[in-house]
């Protein structure tokens, strides 16, 4: 078998279910002991504000992980708090349903105006999604205040209050005791969220949209769930404040609700699920002050006189602290760890330290099918060997069989035509290099096969299937992924974690497994592959660092890493070689080839023509957008027109510089 | 049918205040790539200034001119104070950023003037009745305030060499540069003509629709609805676009119940988005992913 050692120093990201939850059992247990000492100790005032930041917790809660996830903005948070609000309320009162199913309902109907109002709008990019919902937020309004069904603009009221055992909860203690349980659920989901297949897909996918969809993430489907999932947590609270209140009218659904929501998610960190509660006291503490605080100094202030306060600390947020409270958690608690581990350094000067990491001990998952007769020497010889192990691929063909077939593909830009009616087909277990001179239409020919751009007319099969024209993660969970020209790393996250996200075909967890946390495994195992995969390729000793970080040469390699760790059948390199030094284009030359060995079909698109001619089965060449020839290398090697229209005008001189590149390779 | 021609009339000169705002939106939008919400603010602040500004004993004329400059410096100050800040200005940041803004000034006007909506005493000029239809001056005044304003602006864009070269700051910031218009001289520009196409709304509708601290929100979204119909970048569709609106509002709060009005917009919005998202009269799919 191949390489399955650690390389040495290879930091490893520790396993299991405690190191990997420990923040949140310590936070979730420290929030569980504050909610039970509150009601004993708050005074009437404070118990009020408590109460309501629990249950405006749960619409910010869903806000912050809209705008963080879906990197996506709600100004009508209210509506879908007041939809909630109202279902609950008038199921309450006009139907007598009993509360949990009342409650579901409100639950529900708030996730099902933001599924019909997210299933068009997140299709768009921008500004758009943020503006339809504060039109729903006025639409909602207007609608609860003019239909006589939701009592206009007195509202619903005359509903029970809660029971639990029989106790009715009827004093604000109580209601605190009643509602933290459900903030603290909604909490531990949404962080789980946040750490899982689907939360880590779209982190990449604010980072670069078109590697993640590379990769096979559908950030649509990814992002309207999102969306419905953040209107059932706003849903929820407005359920809890129906009950809290007593009486839903159209105020609930008002801008500055909407606002404030918002402002709570600005304060705690955008897409910080702590922040969101921690935000949601601090606004509520605002609040509170600012109405006694601004008619003191104003005399003769009514109205929603707060606002001046949500508009500075909007603003002032934004300018001066971008990350939120969280980002300022974090700093502090950066800069005490670095204090102590100086302090701990110096202390232990003289011990030897050999066991920093130890990591949790647990056997390497057996991720490469070696290749038979495959020659691998451990790690550390194996620095002047440079042929690595090769990781496990796909090969739903037999060598030969056509993988991709592109017909008559074609793209107009007005009236420049960069891709002109190019067919060819690849078999699969080849390597085919597609060449041409700067401006030929080779990108543009990739990015069609991928599914980046939409070619104007022509065909693309993959695997039988037609898939020009979809997005990228339709060929990509078939097997068909990509490498970039201009390099698209996922920056906010490290080495490693890029990696693990080409893992993501590989997976099968969904949101709401994600939620549950029940896909620890399925993650454990990828982040090993992703290690594995990292360590073959002499990258596992930067495992650990931000992804930005890593010189050009090894940006690059890492990329090639994250492709080949979604085990794909047809990969598409482009220009892969460009920035790599002289020994990393020998080892990725010799991956390929061991690549193409174990069935993996390759297509590349390379200006280092020699590399190409002397590694590719078949050599495809575009002029102008127009595919010239194509053939195994000797041939396109020899075809006249390639010289002339590759290599120069003329014939006799074109083919001396062929034979120079020659000797230098 | 005079009905209906009566509307008309109302739904065209309401249709001309979110042409200015959608004029607006779209100065800042293809210079900045930023969605003011501020936008309709603009048009409630310089009501209710020039409105306190004729109560002191301003002659009206010279109270529009005050508020017309204090707010287009306004908007000036906003740039240069809270949007040129902000180095990364992504899409999530502008729009919390100017929310802020709308939501601070929102509050100012209302410890300034208080929550009760104000009224400019109205334009000199005599109210035209045509075949039953009556046609109040102070309309008059709001198209023919659309067509100088709406019309100057949309000129300055399309014919001088500043104004192309301030659409082209968008896109190509060193081209920019090189014709003479650094990226943050663009800038102020935009957020100057949005203030005063936003003021010039404002001060013009206020005798009919008068003023109120918290009627800018609504105002700059119907503006940008009517953006929305010229694709976020076309002057002359999104007037079109607005003008539309205006009708269509004015027709539903005529025939159906007037508390439905402010619900059109949105349902127009969000059809536009479905069917059309590129607007009226781009080609498609120019905005989808």
């Amino acid at each position: 078998m191949t390489l399955l050692e650690k390389t040495p120093g290879a930091v490893r990201s520790k396993t299991g279910f405690w190191p990997n939850n420990r923040s949140t059992i310590i936070g979730v247990a420290i929030l569980a002991v504050i909610v039970i000492i509150v009601p004993f100790t708050a005074t009437s005032s404070m118990m009020n504000i408590a109460v309501f930041s629990m249950i405006f917790a749960l619409p910010a809660i869903g806000l912050s992980l809209l705008m963080g996830l879906a990197g996506q903005v709600s100004l009508g948070q209210a509506a879908f708090f007041a939809i909630g609000a109202y279902t609950h309320a008038i199921l309450l009162q006009k139907f007598e349903v009993p509360g949990i199913l009342a409650a579901v309902c409100g639950v529900l109907a708030a996730m099902l105006a933001a599924l019909l109002v997210g299933l068009p709008m997140l299709r768009l990019r921008g500004h758009y999604l943020a503006l339809a919902t504060l039109g729903l937020g006025f639409i909602v309004m207007i609608a609860v205040r003019e239909w006589e069904f939701t009592g206009r603009t007195t509202g619903i009221y005359g509903f029970g209050r809660p029971e639990v055992f029989g106790i009715p909860i009827d004093n604000n203690g109580l209601f605190f005791w009643f509602v933290a349980p459900f903030v603290i659920v909604g909490l531990v989901l949404a962080l789980n969220l946040t750490r899982s297949r689907a939360g880590r897909a779209l982190s990449a996918v604010n980072d670069s949209e078109l590697a993640a969809e590379s990769l096979g993430v559908n950030t649509y489907a990814l992002r309207v769930k999102v969306f419905t999932l953040s209107a059932g947590f706003a849903g929820l609270g407005g359920v809890f404040y129906a009950y809290q209140v007593q009486i839903v009218s159209p105020q609930v659904a008002e801008f500055h609700v909407s606002v404030e929501l918002l402002l709570m998610v600005v304060i705690g960190g955008l897409g910080s699920v702590w922040g969101a509660i921690a935000g949601a006291f601090i606004v509520e503490l605002l609040s509170e002050g600012l109405r006694d605080l601004i008619p003191a100094i104003i005399p003769g202030a009514t109205g929603e006189v707060q606002l001046i306060g949500y508009g500075i600390v909007l603003i002032l947020v934004i300018l001066l602290l971008p990350g939120g409270l969280y980002q300022a958690v974090r700093t502090v608690w950066a800069a005490i760890r670095r204090r102590s581990a100086s302090r701990r350094v110096a202390a232990a000067a003289k011990v030897p330290d050999g066991t920093a990491d130890a990591g949790t001990g647990d056997a390497p998952t057996r991720a490469f099918g070696g290749v038979p007769g495959e020659p691998a020497g451990p790690p550390a010889v194996a620095d002047d060997e440079p042929i690595p192990s090769v990781p496990a691929i796909s090969t739903p063909l037999a060598a030969g069989e056509t993988i991709l077939e592109v017909r008559g593909l074609t793209k107009r830009y007005g009236g420049v035509v960069a891709v002109d009616d190019v067919s060819f087909t690849v078999p699969a277990g080849r390597i085919m290099g597609l060449i041409g001179p700067n401006g030929a239409g080779k990108t543009t020919c990739f990015n069609m096969i991928t599914g980046a751009i939409p070619p104007t007319s022509g065909t693309v099969s993959f695997l039988g299937e037609e898939v020009q024209g979809r997005k990228p993660h339709v060929g990509a969970v078939r097997g068909l992924t990509r490498t970039f020209q201009n390099l698209q790393v996922f920056t906010s996250t490290d080495v490693v974690g890029n990696v693990y996200m080409g893992r993501y075909r590989k997976g099968r967890a969904g949101i709401i497994r994600g939620m549950l946390g029940l896909q620890g495994r399925e993650q454990y195992r990828n982040e090993e592959i992703a290690h594995d995969i990292l360590d073959a390729m002499r990258l596992g000793d930067v495992a650990g660092l931000a992804a930005g970080d890593l010189p050009f040469g090894r940006q690059r390699m890492m990329e090639v890493c994250r492709a080949l760790a979604s085990e794909p059948a047809l990969l598409l390199l482009d220009e892969p070689m460009a920035g790599l030094s002289g020994r990393e284009r020998d080892m990725l030359a010799n991956l390929l080839r061991a690549l193409r060995d174990a069935g993996l079909t390759i297509v590349l698109v390379e200006h280092d023509v020699a590399q190409v001619l002397s590694l590719a089965d078949s050599v495809a060449v575009l002029d102008d957008g127009v595919l010239i020839a194509h053939g195994d290398p000797e041939s396109v090697r020899n075809d006249p027109a390639v010289i002339v229209a590759y290599l120069g005008t003329d014939a006799e001189e074109a083919k001396h510089e062929l034979e120079e590149l020659e000797e230098h390779a | 049918m005079t009905d209906f021609l009566q509307l008309t009339a109302a739904g065209l000169s309401q249709g001309s205040v979110y042409a200015l705002l959608a004029v607006g939106l779209i100065a800042t939008y293809t210079v900045r790539h930023v969605v003011n919400i501020a936008q309709g603010d603009y048009a409630m602040l310089a009501g209710l200034g020039s409105i306190s500004l004729v109560s002191a004993g301003v002659p009206l004329p010279v109270a529009i001119l005050i508020a017309l400059v204090t707010v287009t410096l306004a908007s000036v100050l906003i740039e240069r104070l809270v949007i040129a800040r902000v180095k990364d200005l992504t899409t999530l940041v502008s729009i919390i950023l100017t929310l802020g803004v709308s939501t601070l000034l929102q509050a100012i006007m209302l410890l300034v003037w208080g929550a009760e909506a104000r009224r400019l005493p109205a334009f000199p000029g005599e109210d035209l009745l045509i075949g039953g239809v009556s046609i109040r001056s102070q309309e008059l005044w709001m198209l023919g305030t659309l067509v100088v304003v709406g019309g100057g602006i949309l000129l300055f864009y399309e014919k001088t060499r500043w104004g192309k070269a301030l659409r082209a700051s968008a896109e190509q910031p060193v081209a920019a540069r090189i014709v003479g218009i650094s990226p943050a001289a663009a800038s102020v520009i935009a957020f100057a003509i949005a203030g005063f196409a936003g003021a010039a709304a404002g001060v013009v509708s206020s005798p009919i629709y008068l003023s109120i601290w918290s009627g800018g929100l609504l105002l700059g979204l119907k503006g940008f609805v009517a953006a929305v119909l010229g694709g976020l970048v076309s002057f002359r569709a999104a007037i079109v676009g607005a003008l539309l609106l205006g009708m269509l509002e004015s027709y539903v709060a005529g025939y159906v119940a007037s508390g439905w009005k402010d619900a059109v917009a949105f349902f127009i919005l969000i059809i536009v988005l479905i069917i059309r998202p590129a607007g009226l009269v781009l080609r498609p799919n120019a905005v989808r992913v």
